[in-house]
């Protein structure tokens, strides 16, 4: 009855282990938009468990609980968002979406509290000012990330923006490459600091020279949730002009192979460079394409940049980096931000971090600009630490997560601001509440991920597994639950412990993650007041 | 020596396990469950039950509603590891055949290590005196409130007293379950290991085992009954009606994704009780 993965099944097997596979078969989630008019009709309750799912390829999720409003992700290919989309978007929140929203890790914005009825009149909002949902949730590929000042920033090594906008009209909504084994996600950026984290995108194309010519060296197999994985190189040279047919080759690799259908909890890219290793898929797209790349490896990449503050473009302009606290926008400030930046003559761009950024400044408008932003409740001043913490959605919308998130890390940040005051900037702090990772914290310097434990009492309270020695600085490492199920009212005593130690005994400009991975598990434990879960673990066995 | 134990959980009291509170330190974290998780994927339901056993034993437990998922699990770890517990909630209102059912298995496995778990009667007594027996009728919050008083407070607090537990959840029964690894970090109850074996098996196949061995199984299923819950809240489905008909048919703003399927075991049912009705106390 087993099905063992090295053989390749049949789509019988596929459609009889894996329903997603069948409801995208059934019927195209594509066409749901289509179907709305007569779900509304209907009404909510009449519609069928597979639509809702199907929803999905639309960017639509339930919100927390189950009864009747969705959340919607309009997807910014690169983070890059112009004025009247912006407006377009804060319209559709303070129209539909009680004035909510929120930035995301893969520069997208989310709004909450959808009804059905609405849906109509949302899409053709979006239509109007050229945004899509299409593919932004759903087995399709996912927003395609960038450096959010991809053609502005001094350093960059080239423009990679005609490529990730190629790669986007290519593949958004694509039939073929929304019916995917599971979610794609690709990073495609010439930051010098390679600031889009292509480390943990199943495809990242770093931009790189090679005798003064631009190109991509890439990156594949990366990802979190459950079973994270740092991506690994391909090894060779891609032509700019080759980028987008690279893309497709890698994509259609895995999804044409059945492997990779039967089971979701092996669908995902990285399990297939689990198996056959980078050099496998170098072999298998060569043969696909019917040619040969030249061999070329990356050059290790600068720490990660977050692009806040004011930075001189090369163009003279300025642009300006604004720390979005969790990231946390409403429906007002996209509005006001889109007025702010059409009068300057600039677009808005969204990163990694969730925060925004403010472009094409020139500089006799900075005053104005920082006068405008402290107006609208986005300081410039907000610390960097502030700017560099990113929680996931969670309590009140998201239905996994089983704790405090984005609340948890607001009085977290205050806590290490009133410590430790700018002593602790550089420290990146993440925090999701549920495995599946949207707030990559497994790659922050300090991760956090929501779980529960039970009181002597056996009342349940909210705790938190502790992550430490994971970080996109290069190379990017994974990190490990060295304390875990911390319940959430102790966090804070582990957490000043931690920061405490390294302020204290750091030298010169060392990183928190240097600070962990030359501290052992018992060194970190004596400065966060517990004992650390292997040794607890050593422990136990030992009696 | 058959016993349907007593309903307090196994930190209780039983000899090998650790006093009330106790934090074991053996755990998976989610590395290790996320890594076994794909290694486990094709692999049949006994080797994942052997691994667990060998882990585990003895704060381990097989969670079943005495649907067939669960009778499958319960033949096969009677054969590997008679001296494993099973739970079961006994919500004061199962049909008399799932009653009849556990009798049958009680014959059959004589070894069977099974605890039936009941609900406080204060808190079943504050509920009636307040609501009524049947309360559920009435609205959306009453259902789940009935729901966590008979069925989700007992669960968490056998659950406090184990390291593992296992379910027969399957990725074949709904859409959202597609998702289901064969282990995971359960984050719902004190981040204790779940593992479900069955995930990757479907409807046929559980079928198909209960017949070549010989499994008994609920007489409700030949009555047209597709899913099997509390008597007043469960009812046969016709051929072409959907799934979700047959379990809180009268209601109409329910949580989706609830419905015919909607299992204690997901952790769900309880995201959704909290949403609506608050933490739980008893």
């Amino acid at each position: 009855m087993a099905h063992k993965a090295s053989d390749t099944p049949t789509l019988d097997l596929v459609l009889r282990r894996n329903s997603v596979e069948r409801l995208k078969r059934e019927k195209s989630p594509l066409g749901m938009l289509d179907e709305l008019p007569a779900l509304i009709a209907a009404g909510y309750e009449q519609v069928a468990e597979e639509d809702i799912v199907r929803l999905k390829w639309w960017g639509l999720y339930h919100d927390k609980p189950k009864i009747g409003t969705f959340m919607l992700r309009i997807k910014l290919a690169g983070g890059i968002v112009a004025p009247a989309q912006l407006r377009a978007i804060g319209e559709i929140s303070n129209l539909y979406g009680r004035g909510e929203g929120e930035l995301t890790t893969r520069q997208n914005v989310q709004l909450h509290y959808l009804g059905l009825g609405a849906l109509p009149d949302v899409f053709e909002r979006l239509r109007a000012v050229s945004l899509t949902s299409a593919g932004a949730c759903g087995d399709t590929v996912r927003n395609i990330t960038g450096c959010p000042v991809a053609g502005l920033a001094h350093h960059e090594l080239f423009d990679p923006t005609p490529v990730l906008q190629e790669a986007a009209e290519f593949l958004y909504g694509h039939p073929t490459y929304s019916d995917l084994p599971r979610k794609h996600k690709i990073s495609i950026t010439a930051c010098a600091d390679s600031c889009a984290a292509p480390e943990i995108n199943c495809i990242g194309l770093v931009g790189a020279l090679r005798d003064g010519e631009e190109g991509f060296g890439v990156l594949v197999g990366g990802g979190l949730s459950s079973v994270p994985r740092i991506a690994r190189e391909l090894g060779i040279w891609v032509p700019k002009d080759e980028a987008v047919a690279v893309l497709v080759a890698i994509l259609d690799e895995w999804r044409e192979d059945l492997r990779y259908r039967v089971s979701r909890v092996k669908a995902r890219l990285k399990f297939m460079v689990d198996d056959i290793g980078p050099e496998g898929v170098r072999e298998q797209i060569e043969k696909r394409l019917a040619r040969t790349f030249d061999d070329f490896v990356l050059p290790r990449a600068a720490a990660p940049g977050n692009h806040l503050g004011v930075h001189a473009q090369r163009d003279g302009r300025f642009y300006v980096g604004v720390p979005v606290h969790l990231g946390l926008i409403s429906g007002q400030q996209m509005i006001e931000l889109a007025e702010l930046a059409g009068r300057v003559g600039g677009d808005i761009r969204l990163t990694r971090q969730q925060n925004l950024i403010l472009t094409n400044v020139a500089e006799r408008d900075l005053d104005v600009v920082s006068e405008s932003l402290a107006a609208l409740a986005l300081p410039l001043e907000a610390g960097r630490l502030r700017g560099d913490a990113i929680a996931c959605t969670g309590e009140p919308h998201c239905n996994f997560s089983v704790t405090e998130t984005k609340t948890r890390m607001d009085a977290l940040v205050q806590l290490v601001e009133d410590r430790f005051g700018r002593d602790a900037d550089g420290l990146r702090l993440h925090l999701d509440g549920c495995p599946h990772a949207c707030a990559q914290h497994w790659v922050g310097d300090l991760g956090f991920q929501g779980t529960t434990v039970r009181d002597a009492e056996g009342k349940r309270l909210q705790a938190y597994d502790v992550f430490v020695r994971g970080s996109l600085d290069r190379p990017a490492a994974i990190g490990r639950p060295v304390f875990r199920r911390v319940p959430t009212d102790e966090l804070d005593a582990v957490v000043v412990g931690l920061v405490e130690g390294w302020v204290t005994a750091r030298c010169e400009e060392e990183s928190f993650r240097s600070f962990c991975d030359r501290s052992s598990d018992d060194e970190l434990a004596r400065l966060a007041g517990r004992e650390a879960h292997e040794r607890r673990r050593l422990d136990g066995a030992a009696k | 020596m058959s016993g349907v134990g007593s309903t307090e959980p196994p930190n209780s009291g039983g000899a090998g396990f650790a006093g009330a509170g106790a934090e074991s330190v053996e755990l998976l974290d989610d590395l290790e469950a996320g890594e076994l998780s794909v290694e486990f994927e094709g692999e049949e339901p006994e080797v994942v039950l052997e691994w667990a056993i060998e882990r585990f034993a003895p704060r381990i437990a097989l969670s079943t509603a005495f649907q067939t998922d669960g009778a499958v699990l319960l033949h096969m770890i009677h054969e590997l590891d008679p001296s494993l517990r099973l739970f079961s909630v006994d919500t004061g209102r199962l049909p008399a055949e799932t009653y009849d059912l556990i009798e049958r298995m009680r014959e059959r496995y004589p070894e069977l290590q099974l605890d039936l778990l009941s609900p406080k009667a204060p808190a079943v007594n504050a509920m009636v005196r307040r609501h009524g027996p049947n309360l559920f009728y009435r609205s959306v919050e009453n259902r789940l409130l009935c729901c966590q008083v008979r069925k989700v407070l007992p669960l968490q607090r056998y659950l406090a007293g184990l390291d593992a537990w296992i379910t027969g959840l399957r990725r074949d029964q709904w859409a959202t379950r597609s998702d289901i690894r064969k282990v995971e970090i359960d984050h719902d109850h004190g981040a204790i290991v779940k593992l479900n074996p069955l995930a990757e098996w479907t409807e046929d196949e559980v079928w198909e085992y209960v017949r070549e061995h010989d499994v008994p199984y609920n007489e409700l299923y030949d009555k047209g009954y597709t899913s099997i819950g509390c008597a007043p809240c469960t009812r046969p489905t016709q051929a072409g009606e959907d799934l979700r008909a047959g379990r809180w048919w009268w209601e109409t703003n329910a949580p989706k994704e609830c419905g015919i399927h909607c299992a204690i075991e997901t952790g769900g049912l309880e995201h959704e009780l909290r949403a609506l009705v608050g933490e739980g106390d008893d």
